[in-house]
């Protein structure tokens, strides 16, 4: 087997994989942030002095965590837009050029949304888990000592525990971060035209397969080091 | 919100075995029955790559693990399609979509298994090996009568969680339109049209009880102490 790279770095080909390129990064993006905010919010409800929140806490953690992704994004992109109040679904159909990605993605549509939001929820929750995990490293004393200077709870949390609880897992934190990067790959089976949608319209389009897939798995991998090196680098700072 | 499940009633045969009385076995049935496949497959690979990085040079050991370490880079949408496309390339043969789906779920997970077995085998106390050489056993005598056994032992409640994830990979069968239960699930729903809510919670159900089960053996599974672990 030899490749030929012409049917795919030039044209339609070309032009469809960059255009998935951009659509990953974008949705891992706003997923990525999507992600950060759940798992605060998880770790800052696991605390509650309230024994429901916690248990409710512990039983979303569960469901999501239990289920496959493929099938919290059917539910989010079949289930949750179809329950949606009509003007909301107005708004988020309508076109809206300037929060459209070329390839006519757009940013506000029901595939990127549920994509960003299934996505993101989902690693959100293992993200938690590993904040957990490394705030159960932290000293009780410093909670303690916190809690002695005044600070509310919801400042202990934000400004000292979660920055020690960081440090203490950082490796799997950076590790669910390059995980969520790769699973926004998923979102090509609601029809969101990221890289390996792309890479697949390549391959019906011409049936340059390998090089398609090549391309795609060259791209994620060059991807995956940037925002690795990327994590890192806010660590140093 | 209303939710009507007779819709369920109406497709559950369809839902656990898809068309198996017909000859295409399908539904949860091949859902388990891949899991299982890919699951026995990783761990016959992953503890393969293990004894080889435990016992050969370490050039070896290095080139086994940044394999694994490179497969687990690329998302595992990619690795499916990547075996279902290079496989037919290279001899010649078309294969059938579960078969593809297996084959990159072992590769994939066998990476996980090489890490999590190496990691037991180091968990073990340095002096069982010593103790197996100072009696007259061979290194390979040591490893597979003396240290992996016990690291096997203590590592089931860490494999029964890759099963347990394994399990929800199976979903990605999906792509290649292999007719297992996320498949199977979709069918139902384009042929109903209004009932996405009732099929996709339950199909999520399903998949919930064999996982929050597996996860919840594991965890009883790993109150036990463990082999080797001092007294």
């Amino acid at each position: 087997m030899a490749f030929d790279w012409s049917g795919v770095l030039s044209g339609h080909p070309l032009h469809w994989l960059l255009q998935g390129l951009a659509v990953t990064i974008a949705v891992t993006l706003v997923a990525g942030a999507i992600a950060t905010v759940v798992a605060v919010l998880l770790t800052a409800l696991r605390l509650s002095p309230l024994a429901p929140v916690r248990l409710a806490t512990r039983a979303v953690v569960s469901l999501i965590r239990n289920t496959p992704l493929l099938i919290q994004l059917m539910v989010w992109y079949f289930v949750g837009f179809a329950r949606l109040p009509q003007a909301i679904k107005d708004v988020m159909t309508r076109d809206h050029p300037w929060a459209t990605l070329p390839g006519q993605v757009s940013l506000a549509g029901p595939e990127f949304v549920a994509a960003a939001w299934g996505v993101g929820l989902f690693i959100g929750v293992f993200l938690g888990e590993e904040l957990q995990a490394g705030l159960n490293a932290v000293a009780p004393g410093q909670r303690e000592a916190a809690a002695s200077q005044g600070f509310g709870a919801w400042d202990t949390l934000v400004a000292i525990l979660l920055p020690q609880a960081l440090r203490n897992a950082y490796e799997p934190v950076v590790g669910q971060y390059l995980n969520l990067m790769k699973l926004t790959a998923i979102a090509c089976s609601i029809g969101l035209a990221e890289l390996t949608y792309q890479a697949r319209q390549v391959e019906s389009f011409n049936s340059h397969a390998f090089e398609a897939f090549a391309a795609a798995t060259l791209l994620y991998l060059g991807l995956g080091l940037v925002l690795e090196r990327a994590l890192r680098a806010v660590r140093r700072a | 919100m209303g939710l009507d499940f007779t819709v369920i009633l109406k497709n559950w045969d369809y839902l656990l075995w898809g068309r198996t009385p017909q000859g295409e076995v399908g539904g949860l049935l091949l859902t388990v029955l891949m899991a299982l496949a890919a699951g026995f497959l990783s761990l016959a690979l992953g503890i393969a790559m293990a004894l080889a990085c435990w016992m050969g040079p370490r050039p070896l050991r290095r080139a086994l693990i940044a394999m694994a370490d490179l497969v687990r880079s690329v998302p595992l949408v990619l690795v499916i399609f990547w075996i279902y496309f290079l496989v037919p390339a290279l001899f010649r043969t078309q294969i059938p979509g579960a078969l593809s789906v297996i084959v990159a779920l072992a590769w994939f997970s066998s990476g996980a298994v090489l890490h999590t077995t190496l990691a037991g085998l180091e968990a073990l106390p340095r002096g069982h090996r010593e103790a197996g050489l100072a009696s007259g056993l061979s290194e390979g005598q040591v490893f597979t009568s003396i240290l992996l056994p016990q690291a096997l032992r203590n590592l089931v409640p860490s494999y029964v969680a890759l099963f347990a994830s394994m399990i929800k990979d199976t979903s990605l069968a999906f792509i290649l339109n292999v007719p297992e239960l996320t498949m199977t699930a979709s069918q139902v729903n384009t042929r109903e049209q209004i009932y996405p809510a009732e099929i996709f919670l339950t199909t999520g159900a399903v998949y919930f009880v064999l996982c929050a089960g597996l996860a919840w053996a594991a965890q009883g599974l790993a109150h036990r102490r463990p082999l080797g672990a001092a007294r």
